[in-house]
């Protein structure tokens, strides 16, 4: 999968110095096969040329990066959305998580790191970064329940991550790569990746209302 | 040609696919089942059109006939009120009606109306009005029904409701922009208020004079109101939205005044330290926190000059005091926050102290903090990608230090365990037991 065709990835983000940044950085590892620096404009443009991946700032006007991810997904679903924002706001990132994003970055990743990122978003991966992993474990262990009342959950199951998944989204979330976690705990890479996709799964289908209660009380951290 | 025999059925379908092209005419057409009111087309509730169309009948038609039931003492309004409740909307499950009566608050709410109206009509009764009679308690009747049909209307009804109050026709005859809007007001405006007053002036001449001054003065009031709503309406529609301009302007001020006072030196800062990529790097970092902090809660920012009483605040602390005086950036994940106390002070001190190291010895421009709060303990990890170190043969004052850690969390039964090797980077893992 990750060897020679360059991934074709489209740039959506309303900041045109963030877009000469993003692709002086990815020049020569990816192929960005266009841009957009807004709604209406990104969403047709994306739906015509079809890329890997989109690079997707999650603030912009006219119903932000959202806005976008909905109006592509209708149209074609098979499209993969990787989040870039300098926002840290948890219901930002959680509602694009949840609308299908793959993935949640911050502007100030490295390079190759963001390179890696696309990479593995446009294989079917998910990518968090430490601060999602930072989100994703304070929302599932949450136990409190407000007012004392237990939703009744349609699929237990979507609702708890395992020991493993939480082991793996602690190391994320201290600072490590997928292949130091893989030596970590002793597992390969893959198991790796399929345990962060199935967090994502989760995420983006656990009908927990603590989820978006628990994002909606976090403005900052 | 009703009855079709079965072995005609072919021939028949092979003409209706031939015929396809002509599109189908638009005659009032077939009875269609089942009876619901209309969502697209519709005027007021839809009631009309949908009656029209389940048999098949001219809409217009139709509306004829209830515009000269509600001119009969107003019995057609009462009617059409209880289709309107009474009938599912299309593309709705249930009718208001069932909605209502679902719901105990709706109940209650119009319990408490009629009980009251009721009160009064009798209290009207009793003072001598009887001119209105039957066409008083069925206009009475109706204004009830509308009540539910507004509380109980779905959104997408209550939208439809409010684009009708916005309609050309209702602004232009409440705004005094037209002249016929003008005209018109004016004309029935001035009718009522005469009216009310010929009905006044006729107190003292006649019996049941109670009953011309209610309805004189009820008269008047109406007329007076049509006269001078389109006034009334702008001189509220005009306050609210200069209030709203002030908010805005307002925020607008604010935000301009906290990006001058910062952004703007930030930017002169940098634009002076330009040859120092280091001093950039850490002006950049101390402006975007700033911002971060300013922009999660404007009110509070510059206010809190108390000590921290929270885990993540602590933690944003040491961010801001290792970026600001070492230059390299400290990203810090909190999960679950938590309030200060002796151990979680000890392990944050602890904390403070790796990460102090890791800006100073490691080389790495970035360290990353990693705080959990659990049910039964806080846990901490300090992580650098930078140089290591063997932890054997450590030079004397950082074995001090790292000694320092681990006493600290001994001391409150916790626990420091420093893991790094040269090449690969330090992590301190911290952990003290909640109580």
């Amino acid at each position: 999968m990750n060897t020679n065709p360059l991934r074709r990835v489209f740039l959506v983000d309303d900041h045109a110095l963030i877009r000469a940044g993003i692709r002086a950085e990815l020049s020569g590892f990816v192929e960005i096969i266009g841009e957009a620096d807004e709604v209406p404009a990104a969403i047709e443009m994306i739906i015509e040329r079809v890329p890997d991946v989109v690079l997707l700032d999650v603030h912009m006007p006219d119903g932000g990066g959202l806005a976008v991810l909905e109006g592509v997904v209708k149209a074609n679903p098979n499209i993969k959305f990787l989040a870039l924002s300098v926002s840290d706001a948890a219901e930002d990132v959680i509602a694009i998580i949840r609308a299908g994003a793959r993935g949640y970055v911050t502007k100030n990743i490295e390079g190759p790191e963001l390179v890696e990122a696309i990479i593995r978003t446009a294989g079917g991966d998910a990518v968090f970064s430490r601060r999602l992993a930072g989100f994703v474990l304070d929302a599932f262990s949450s136990k409190e329940h407000p007012m004392g009342v237990i939703p009744p959950a349609l699929e237990p199951e979507l609702d708890q991550l395992t020991p493993r998944e939480i082991e793996v989204l602690r190391l994320i979330a201290r600072g490590y790569t997928y292949k130091e976690i893989a030596v970590q705990l002793d597992i390969s890479i893959k198991t790796v990746e399929s345990h962060v996709s199935a967090v994502l799964r989760k995420l983006q289908l656990s009908n927990r209302h603590q989820l978006s209660n628990w994002a909606a009380e976090r403005r900052l951290l | 040609m009703t009855t079709v025999s079965p072995c005609q059925t072919p021939v028949i379908s092979k003409k209706i696919s031939a015929t396809k092209t002509v599109p189908p005419k638009r005659v009032p057409g077939r009875p269609q089942r089942p009876l619901r009111r209309k969502a697209e087309g519709a005027i007021l509730g839809g009631v009309c059109s949908g009656i029209a169309k389940r048999f098949g009948v001219q809409t217009k038609t139709v509306r004829r006939l209830a515009v000269v039931s509600v001119l009969f003492l107003a019995s057609g309004l009462v009617l059409y009120m209880a289709l309107w409740i009474g009938i599912t909307r299309q593309g709705e499950d249930e009718s208001i009606f069932t909605r209502a009566r679902s719901d105990k608050r709706e109940k209650e709410i119009l319990f408490v109306v009629s009980i009251a109206v009721l009160t009064l009509l009798i209290a009207l009764r009793t003072l001598g009005l009887h001119a209105l009679g039957v066409f008083l308690w069925l206009v009475t009747l109706s204004a009830l029904e509308a009540l539910v049909a507004w509380r109980g209307s779905s959104s997408g009804e209550r939208d439809h409701l409010h684009d009708l109050a916005n309609t050309s026709f209702v602004k232009t005859s409440t705004s005094s922009d037209s002249w016929q809007g003008v005209a018109v007001r004016t004309g029935v405006g001035v009718v009522f208020a005469i009216w009310g007053i010929s009905l006044m002036s006729r107190v003292g001449y006649e019996q049941g004079a109670a009953t011309y001054v209610l309805v004189g003065l009820g008269a008047m009031v109406i007329g007076l109101f049509v006269l001078f709503a389109p006034w009334w309406i702008r001189t509220v529609r005009d306050l609210s939205f200069e209030r709203r301009a002030r908010i805005r302007a307002q925020d607008r001020a604010d935000m301009a005044a906290h990006v001058h006072d910062s952004v703007m030196q930030t930017l002169s800062l940098i634009q002076r330290s330009a040859n120092d990529p280091g001093e950039v790097r850490r002006l950049a970092r101390i402006q975007e926190r700033d911002l971060r902090i300013w922009l999660a809660n404007p009110e509070a920012f510059g206010t809190s000059a108390n000590p921290p009483h929270s885990l993540a605040q602590s933690a944003l602390d040491i961010e801001r005091e290792i970026e600001d005086n070492y230059g390299v950036g400290v990203d810090v994940v909190v999960v679950s926050d938590i309030e200060l106390n002796e151990s979680v002070v000890a392990l944050l001190a602890a904390g403070r102290e790796a990460t102090l190291n890791a800006a100073k010895w490691s080389g790495a421009q970035n360290i990353s903090l990693y705080i959990e709060a659990e049910p039964h303990q806080v846990s901490m990890f300090v992580r650098d990608q930078g140089c290591g170190f063997d932890q054997n043969n450590v030079p004397a004052d950082r074995q001090g230090i790292a000694r320092s850690i681990i006493e600290r969390m001994n001391r409150h039964g916790g626990m420091a365990v420093i893991r790094s090797s040269p090449g690969t980077g330090t992590e301190v893992e911290l952990r003290v037991p909640l109580r």
